[in-house]
């Protein structure tokens, strides 16, 4: 690597240029005549004319130029600019409603190029993050701007967007969705939590049941999700058809029952490999060394083993959760409710808008999940956050 | 003898993969007993030599290429010259480990459409992810005295990367690209949902008209296939063990 100030990053100028060639190059916008037919495309030349692209291109090549010579004050002036950038899309987005919608039906879709070109800033956002040496909350909080400037474009002039217009015909039964897609991850992780680490804990006691606990979940793991989301069908249904009681607790073969056995299930591995891991793995010195000190058995669980492993158990939760929020989306398909509805009826209905209101926010769930749980981590391993 | 015993239980789960797929039919029995009501019990609107070939062909191709470009861009970016791009790179493959599969693979088909290609790239996309990580873990994880030694012995930087880092890394490349088969081959049975037709159709369609026998005979080929491909995978002689 070499030293700072010394020639061009080639990162950040590489990136750069993708990202302009994908802005002019790739479609921009689209509009569409209603909710079915497929809309046209536009690039940014076809919107305001070959002068306003060029002038478009401006801010890239000042950040070209600001990467060419990438001494410390460059390059937080790029980071400025790269988040005024990334405010001004939503206002590009309200620019190009205002001159291709008309009619109360058109909808503007959100094209290759915008994608391309976020995609592409976040990447820039995230290496000046670590050539700064910026704190990952800071980094957080640049985004900050971005999203606000988002929120006050949708209230104002984003009426047409097409995921907008999609979200407010059903906001009550999106809200509903998200709500349950969480009861569903939430569920499935605490109860994992309860009997990983119970489990992990018979582990540590008695080796026979770590070899066949450890050989049952990783076979469990082998089973494809939708698979074994399918295989729970058939049993739940029949049990719900024979047991009075469960029937009355609404278990059936389809719906909530068989997607939490099976999320629990798959959560069950990695919750507990990483507890039994982060309890066999404190160091014996320092469990000598509070036994010495004359610290009951229990204690020296309770004080030392456990606050040391603690990261490392967070870490599996971390995984987890991620995972389920994922698997969760996949148990739409056997009736759980949740996000994934969206995305299996837009597929069904060959509706790209409705797709994208399921998937869009799986994904920033399982980012914004990573990255809170992440820095609880560091904040709790010992020695505090770096 | 011991080199026989060691592909004993890959080559069972191969022969119980195979000997399901062909003889779906004669299980008729043990299916009508699952499914009584319906008036057909075996899912025949392909039959499933096909949809298994199918599901193959397009885990191997995402595979193919999956290893390829991570393998390669991971290599450019442990050499001298590509340097720049490390913490990028890593970062982008541990932030895309958080993407969910199904996310991914729903993003993939407004941009490419309906049919094979959306899951191929969304498979290869998603498969990049652990071959990444696990690559550039292995070549960074060599001991430093180990490359000192070979290029002391003077060595190319070719014939470093050849004789001494490949090898060495090996193992934990090979663990990565075991996951990502692993969790592709459960993906792309997803995307019987985006009108891919492989071994994810009978349980799409057995999940629709709540025919439970279509989604056991597909679930029970993906599971055998997952598990024939794991083992595999576990006896290869380079798998470190996980």
């Amino acid at each position: 690597m070499r030293p700072e100030g010394r020639g061009p990053n080639v990162v950040l100028l590489s990136l750069t240029l993708v990202a302009l060639a994908a802005w002019l190059g790739l479609d921009s916008v689209s509009v569409a005549a209603n909710r079915i037919v497929s809309g046209t495309g536009y690039r940014v030349d076809e919107v305001i004319g070959a002068g306003g692209a060029l002038a478009t291109s401006l801010p890239w090549l000042a950040l070209a130029g600001l990467a060419w010579q990438p001494a410390r004050r460059h390059l937080l002036l790029a980071l400025a600019l790269v988040v005024l950038m990334l405010s001004a899309l939503p206002g590009w987005l309200a620019l190009s409603a205002v001159f291709l919608v008309d009619g109360a039906q058109a909808r503007l879709g959100i094209g290759a190029g915008i994608w391309v070109v976020l995609f592409l800033l976040l990447l820039v956002m995230i290496e000046l993050r670590s050539r700064l040496a910026l704190t990952r909350l800071l980094g957080w909080a640049l985004l900050l701007p971005p999203v606000l400037s988002m929120g006050f474009c949708l209230a104002r002039w984003l009426e047409p967007l097409a995921l907008w217009q999609e979200y407010r015909g059903r906001s009550g039964q999106f809200l509903g969705a998200v709500g349950e897609h969480l009861l569903l991850v939430g569920v499935a992780v605490g109860t994992s939590l309860v009997l990983g680490v119970l489990l992990a804990l018979a582990m540590r006691r008695w080796p026979g049941v770590q070899k066949m606990g450890f050989g049952v979940l990783n076979f469990l793991q082998t089973i494809p999700s939708i698979a074994l989301f399918g295989l729970l069908l058939a049993p739940l249904a029949w049990l719900s058809a024979n047991v009075d009681w469960l029937s009355a607790l609404g278990v059936s073969g389809i719906g909530w029952a068989p997607a939490l056995l099976a999320l629990v299930g798959y959560s069950l591995l990695p919750m507990v490999r990483n507890t039994f891991v982060a309890l066999e793995a404190v160091d014996p010195g320092v469990i000598d060394a509070a036994r010495g000190m004359g610290m009951s058995r229990s204690q020296v669980f309770r004080q030392v083993r456990l606050p040391l492993a603690l990261p490392v158990i967070l870490e599996g939760i971390r995984i987890t959760t991620v995972q389920a929020i994922g698997l969760t989306a996949v148990a739409a398909l056997i009736g759980a409710g949740g996000l994934g509805t969206f995305i299996f009826q837009g597929l069904g209905q060959a509706a790209m808008d409705m797709v994208l209101l399921g998937a869009l926010p799986i994904l920033l769930l399982a980012l914004l999940v990573d990255a809170l749980l992440g820095a609880l981590t560091d904040i709790l391993r010992p020695g505090g956050a770096e | 003898m011991n080199e026989i015993r060691r592909w004993v239980v890959p080559l069972g789960w191969l022969a119980l993969l195979l000997a399901t797929t062909f003889g779906m039919g004669q299980l008729e029995g043990l299916f009508r007993w699952i499914e009584a009501d319906s008036r057909q019990v075996i899912y025949a609107r392909a039959d499933f030599v096909t949809l298994l070939g199918r599901h193959l062909l397009v885990v191997s191709v995402a595979a193919v290429l999956a290893i390829m470009l991570g393998v390669g861009a991971a290599i450019a970016a442990t050499r001298d010259w590509g340097r720049d791009f490390l913490p990028l790179v890593s970062q982008l493959a541990s932030i895309g480990q958080t993407f969910p599969p199904v996310a991914v693979l729903a993003l993939a088909v407004p941009v490419l459409g309906f049919g094979t290609l959306p899951i191929i790239v969304a498979l290869l996309l998603y498969g990049l992810l652990p071959i990444v990580r696990n690559t550039l873990a292995g070549l960074e994880g060599i001991d430093p005295g180990v490359m000192e030694a070979a290029r002391g012995m003077g060595m190319s930087g070719g014939q470093i990367l050849r004789q001494v880092e490949l090898p060495l890394a090996a193992p934990v490349i090979l663990a990565g690209i075991r996951t990502s088969v692993t969790i592709n081959i459960a993906t792309a049975a997803i995307g019987a949902t985006v009108g891919a037709s492989n071994l994810g159709d009978p349980i799409i369609s057995g999940i629709v008209n709540g025919n439970t026998a279509y989604v056991v005979q597909g679930a029970l080929l993906i599971g055998l296939l997952a598990i024939s491909v794991d083992s595999l995978f576990s006896r290869l002689p380079l798998a470190g063990s996980r």
